[in-house]
Formats: C-alpha cells, sequence, structure tokens
C-alpha cells in the first residue's frame, strides 16, 4: 500500500491526475483512517515536535475551486494524509461541501478531467469526515474560518455532530464561514452564512479557552497573513495571485517547539509552459449535450438524498 | 399592461426555478436574448447602425454612472477581501439619481420608475456583498428589456442596443470592477467563461457567425486579437482577459480555450445560447436573485421567505429560529398552489417548516 501511495504521490506532485479507480481506493483508504482518528479524539489534537523529527503539516481548508488543478491538488492532499498519517492534518474549509463545489469550479473541474461526477463525489463524500478544528499544544486553535455565537468552549466544538454535509446554520456552519471583524460584538456577515466577531470576542475567547491565538484562512490577505485583532486572532492564505490576477503573496506559518512563529511568504511558481491535459470542447457546444442535462440532473438526486 | 410595483425576489429553491423556466417571463428573456443576438450578425463594433433617441438618451444614462464613479474613488481598505467599501457610496448615489435618469428617457412613464429602475440600480453590482456577476449582469438585460416594452427603445434599434448600449454597459462595469474590486459573484474561478460577464461572449460570438477568415482558434493569435477588437467584442474581451491575468489563456481561461477548438463560429454561438440557459438562466444560485415585478412577473409557487432574505437576500436571522421563517412572501397576489399552500398553512400553525430549516439562498464563499 505504501508502495503505491508513494507512486500516487510522484505522481501528482508533477500535476497528473490519478484514474478514477485509484481516487476512489485513495477515498476510500482516508475515509478508514478519517474515521478511527475521529473515533481516538486524535484530530483535535495535533501536537508539533514531539519525538518526531520531522515537519508536521497542519492544512486548512479551501482545497478546491476555482484553480487549474484543485482536483490534482486536493487528491495529493489526501494522499499525503494516507502515506503520513501522523504529520499530516487536513481540516475542512467552507468550500469541501457538496453545495459550494457545485458553485465555484470544482464539480466543472471534475466533469471535465474524468468525463463524468464520480471522482467529485468520491471526494465529497470524503469531506464529510474531516475535522473541522486542530489545536495546536492547547495554545494555538486552528479552523478554516473563525468563531460562532454558539461556541463558548473547546468541548462545545468537541461536541459538534460533523460528520455531513457543512449545514446552512449553526456552530459547524459558523467554524467555517465566519471572519473578523474591526466592529465589536457578533455581526451579520455579508457572505450569506456565518457572523463577523470583534475583538473582544476573540479576547474572551482565547481567555476563557486558555488559548493564546486564533489561527484560521477563508480571506484573501494581500501580505499572505495578516495579524488582526491586537494579536488574538491571524488569517493566512496560501493561494499566491489568486485566480491569476489578484497579485497577492503566499504564506505560511511556521511553528516551532517553544511554539514561537514566523511567516514565509512566497509567489507563484513559474509555469513550465502549457498544462498538460488536452483540449476538450464543452457539451454545449457539441451535438450530443443532453449528457450535460443528464448529469446535472444525476447530481441533484445526489444532492437531495 | 398592469400597474407597476416595486422589484421582489421569488425564487428560493428548485421547484420554484423551474417553474420559473416554464413561464412567460422566461420566455420573454430568452427570446429577447435571441432577437439581440440575431440582430448582430455580421455586424461590427465600428459599423454605422440606426439609432432613434432612446439609444442617444441611454448612452447620456451610462456616462453619467461612470461619472459618479470618477467622483467616488475608492477609500483606503488594504485589509478587506470584501471589495472597496466606497463601492456602497457609489450605489447609493446611483440609486439616489435614478429616478431622475428615467425621467429623461423619451416616453417613459414615470410610475413605471419604482419597478424599472429597480433593474437599472441592480445592473451595477450588488450592495451587501459588494460583487458582480451575471446575474447582476441579467439585470441589465431585463432593464434594456423593459424600456422597449415601454417605448424607450424600438425593435429597430437592436444592433444599437448591442454594439452601443451593451458594449457601453461594459466599459463602465470594467471601470467599477477595477475601481472598487468587485468581488466576482459566484464565480468559478478558471472554470467559468469569465470572472465577471458573460453577455459579451454570446453577443460576441454572434457577430462573428459568418465571418470568412476569423475561426474560435484564433484568439490565440495576438496580433488578430490586437486587430480585431476593435470591430469584435468577443475578439476585445479576449484582449482584455489577457490584459488583466498572468500566465496564458490555457491556463486561466481553460474553457474559452478549449472553446477555441470548436470549428465554426456558428456552433460557439448556438453553444453560448443552452450554456446561457443552463449555467445562468437555469442555476439557483443565480436565478433567486432574480427580481420580479409587473413586467416580467413571477408565476411560479410561493413560499415563505425567511424575514432577513427580503431585501438583500444575504442577510440571515440572528435571532432566534422562530424568527428566521416570521417573514411571508407574497410577490404577486397569485393563488398559492395547493401544494404550498397547503405546506404554508401548516406553518402558519406552528407544524413543520416547508423544507426545513435548510431552505436559503446560497451564501458567498
Amino acid at each position: 500500500m505504501e508502495h503505491e501511495v508513494d507512486g500516487w504521490i510522484q505522481q501528482l506532485s508533477q500535476c497528473k491526475q490519478l484514474t478514477e479507480a485509484d481516487v476512489k481506493k485513495l477515498c476510500d483508504k482516508t475515509r478508514e483512517i478519517l474515521m478511527e482518528e475521529s473515533n481516538h479524539d486524535l484530530s483535535e489534537l495535533f501536537r508539533i515536535g514531539g519525538n518526531s523529527p520531522d515537519t508536521n503539516y497542519l492544512f486548512m481548508g479551501d482545497y478546491v475551486d476555482r484553480g487549474y488543478y484543485s482536483v490534482e491538488t486536493v487528491t495529493l492532499l489526501v494522499a499525503m494524509k494516507l502515506r503520513y498519517r501522523d504529520r499530516v492534518t487536513i481540516l475542512r474549509g467552507n468550500h469541501e461541501s457538496r453545495q459550494i463545489t457545485q458553485v465555484y469550479g470544482f464539480y466543472d473541474e471534475c466533469l471535465r478531467k474524468y468525463g463524468n461526477a464520480n471522482v467529485w463525489r468520491f471526494f465529497t463524500d470524503l469531506f464529510d469526515f474531516l475535522p473541522l478544528t486542530a489545536l495546536i499544544e492547547n495554545q494555538i486553535f486552528c479552523l478554516h474560518g473563525g468563531l460562532s455565537p454558539s461556541i463558548d468552549t473547546l468541548d462545545h466544538v468537541r461536541a459538534i455532530d460533523r460528520v455531513q454535509e457543512v449545514p446552512h446554520e449553526g456552530p459547524m456552519c459558523d467554524l467555517l464561514w465566519s471572519d473578523p471583524d474591526d466592529r465589536c460584538g457578533w455581526g451579520i456577515s455579508p457572505r450569506g452564512a456565518g457572523y463577523t466577531f470583534g475583538q473582544d470576542i476573540s479576547e474572551a475567547f482565547n481567555h476563557n479557552n486558555g488559548l493564546t491565538l486564533v489561527a484560521r484562512a477563508h480571506q484573501l490577505v494581500m501580505e499572505g497573513y495578516n495579524w488582526g485583532q491586537d494579536r488574538n486572532v491571524v488569517t493566512i492564505f496560501s493561494a499566491p495571485n489568486y485566480c491569476y490576477r489578484c497579485g497577492n503573496q503566499a504564506a505560511i506559518m511556521e511553528i516551532d517547539e517553544k511554539l514561537s512563529y514566523s511567516f514565509l511568504q512566497f509567489d507563484p511558481a513559474p509555469r513550465a509552459g502549457e498544462p498538460l491535459v488536452s483540449r476538450r470542447v464543452p457539451d454545449y457546444f457539441l451535438v450530443n449535450y443532453h449528457l450535460y442535462h443528464e448529469l446535472h440532473d444525476e447530481l441533484i438526486v445526489i444532492f437531495k438524498q | 399592461m398592469s400597474s407597476f410595483r416595486p422589484l421582489q425576489k421569488a425564487i428560493l429553491f428548485k421547484e420554484q426555478l423551474e417553474a420559473f423556466q416554464a413561464s412567460s417571463t422566461y420566455a420573454s428573456i430568452t427570446s429577447y436574448v435571441e432577437a439581440l443576438n440575431n440582430a448582430v450578425v455580421g455586424v461590427k463594433l465600428t459599423d454605422e447602425c440606426a439609432a432613434s433617441q432612446g439609444i442617444t438618451a441611454l448612452l447620456e444614462v451610462l456616462d453619467r454612472v461612470e461619472a459618479l464613479a470618477r467622483e467616488t474613488p475608492p477609500v483606503d481598505n488594504a485589509t478587506s477581501r470584501f471589495g472597496n467599501p466606497a463601492f456602497k457610496t457609489f450605489y447609493d448615489k446611483v440609486q439616489q439619481v435614478a429616478p431622475q435618469l428615467h425621467e429623461s428617457l423619451p416616453t417613459f412613464p414615470s410610475e413605471a420608475i419604482p419597478e424599472v429602475s429597480g433593474y437599472f440600480v441592480e445592473s451595477w453590482g450588488n450592495r451587501t456583498r459588494v460583487d458582480y456577476g451575471s446575474g447582476m449582469e441579467l439585470n441589465f438585460l431585463c432593464w434594456l428589456l423593459c424600456l422597449e416594452r415601454l417605448g424607450v427603445v424600438h425593435e429597430s434599434d437592436h444592433v444599437a442596443l448591442v454594439i452601443r448600449v451593451f458594449w457601453r454597459y461594459v466599459q463602465v462595469m470594467r471601470t467599477l470592477q477595477s475601481t472598487y474590486w468587485l468581488e466576482p459573484a459566484g464565480s468559478h474561478g478558471v472554470w467559468g467563461l469569465d470572472d465577471y460577464h458573460f453577455l459579451p461572449f454570446l453577443f460576441g460570438s454572434a457577430q462573428l457567425r459568418d465571418h470568412k477568415h476569423l475561426r474560435p482558434k484564433s484568439i490565440h493569435d495576438n496580433e488578430v486579437v490586437e486587430e480585431f477588437s476593435k470591430d469584435y467584442i468577443y475578439f476585445a474581451c479576449i484582449r482584455f482577459i489577457n490584459s488583466v491575468k498572468t500566465a496564458s489563456l490555457r491556463w486561466h481561461s481553460p474553457m474559452l480555450d478549449d472553446i477555441s477548438a470548436v470549428k465554426t463560429w456558428d456552433k460557439v454561438n448556438q453553444g453560448m445560447i443552452k450554456m446561457y440557459h443552463a449555467e445562468v438562466l437555469g442555476k439557483l444560485p443565480v436565478i433567486q436573485h432574480f427580481l420580479f415585478g409587473s413586467i416580467l412577473p413571477y408565476e411560479g409557487p410561493i413560499v415563505p421567505i425567511p424575514a432577513g432574505h427580503h431585501d438583500d437576500g444575504h442577510g440571515h436571522s440572528h435571532g432566534d429560529a422562530s424568527d428566521a421563517h416570521a417573514g411571508w412572501h407574497d410577490p404577486c397576489g397569485i393563488p398559492v398552489p395547493s401544494a404550498f399552500a397547503a405546506a404554508a398553512e401548516e406553518q402558519k400553525r406552528g407544524g413543520t417548516r416547508l423544507g426545513g430549516p435548510g431552505i436559503r439562498p446560497v451564501p458567498f464563499d
């Protein structure tokens, strides 16, 4: 198995997609380990340092949608999780959802690259098992979006029944959708899901839970990272030049065994020529475009289940 | 014509979308798109065309909107991703002058202002989210459709409506998009046609449908793009995208790249129309924001819409669950079909909620 996963990782590192059958195998295996981890309550307890001599990686969601290589990116991350289960933690972002990926591109990308929606289904089914938060040395609370008015303590987080599609409201939704804001208190999010929260909220949350920091993603920041709310919250965004037009830098936060942090900023990798995928006329522009509609109908059925 | 009324949203879930797709409003929109599309086959942007007094007035309105943007510079907003808050000031100014701008249009009945100006104001983007996408572009199309119904412009103006008025609208939108850093609403990223627009590609492919030399693959020839972007909307759009994006078309616009493999512009144009029906008019995340009035009425089933959703479609209740569904939506006084009426009655009596708490607009990422 390890050998096979190594082969997948090598292939994906060159931005070459796996076969549909391999993606299925990968998602099935990874679901098993995610389920074990959630049984042992390990997914929320992510330790830096310890006996492991190497770097551990924590990813904070939004692996799919909009980009050219979402399929390859998420497949690689999941393969890394499967291969190095104790070193890699993959949290869920608001885009790791059936509804959102149908709007923002991942569904379209899967259809184009595999000719059907199976790979989209394998991944979105797996997303239901991703943990929502991680806690580093009981100090740094990591999650994709932000805080929730329904959550005062870490025990509230642990009590969430999280193996499901991201709901439209409630604590699980808020953790994946909320944003920090300059205004105090809770505010209505312009996104239509989650809330905005002020410095008073993050200060109280950190204080009450013995935390020093909330580390989150979810918002484009030009330098790749951005301190907010008197250093109670940090935003980290690791997609450089978002959508080929925003011109932003990306960043990684590096934390050492003493819990001191530094940021590594980076720019887009130079493109080596043109992408490897061959040109494929979209179905609307073909005579047999009804196929496309059938796929969409099938999708709606899946979504309703 | 029935009496005018302010616009309202009515669609929140799939069955309503299907009712919309079977409605006369839907037929009005799709046939208007096709009429404009067919009017510009073989027409260049640089061609002379017939234009009534209404066209001149519309172009003045567009100039006025652009001037409002120039008078409203962006404010310092280094850290937020939600677009520039000065857009809200701009939006309010447009809303304020909208009645006066409509009164300047020839033969425009002033009692239609509250209804028709709703489409006009929403054409420039969403005030709450500071974003713009094909749904707002659709509002502009609906505005033109209403103006034609009201006799401000005429069928003989169709060519001018596309190559003068609509194309000018796209230019103004680009000013707004770049000035206020409008978020692309519901963007599919590289897997969509464009970050913001759809119709320029549809009308643009119509212009080229009978072209003798230019082929869809010509978009890869920079000299051709440069030379023909003054005549053809499609090439002008390719040129614009190349100018704002890094890396090649193949990377940032694989859809346009794929479409360039289609043999003829005729096929591209037919595909664009099918795609517009499916991806814009057929998508709940877009159509949940569609505004209905007397000219473009909603004729489908009615459901209760949560109170916070009435105006911006994106608010949500922050109180207890009981007030989240307190608002009742009565778009046009149309009798409620029995299945929905029964569910609504049940809810009034404190029974199960229609569709549960899950019925609400798709949030924006």
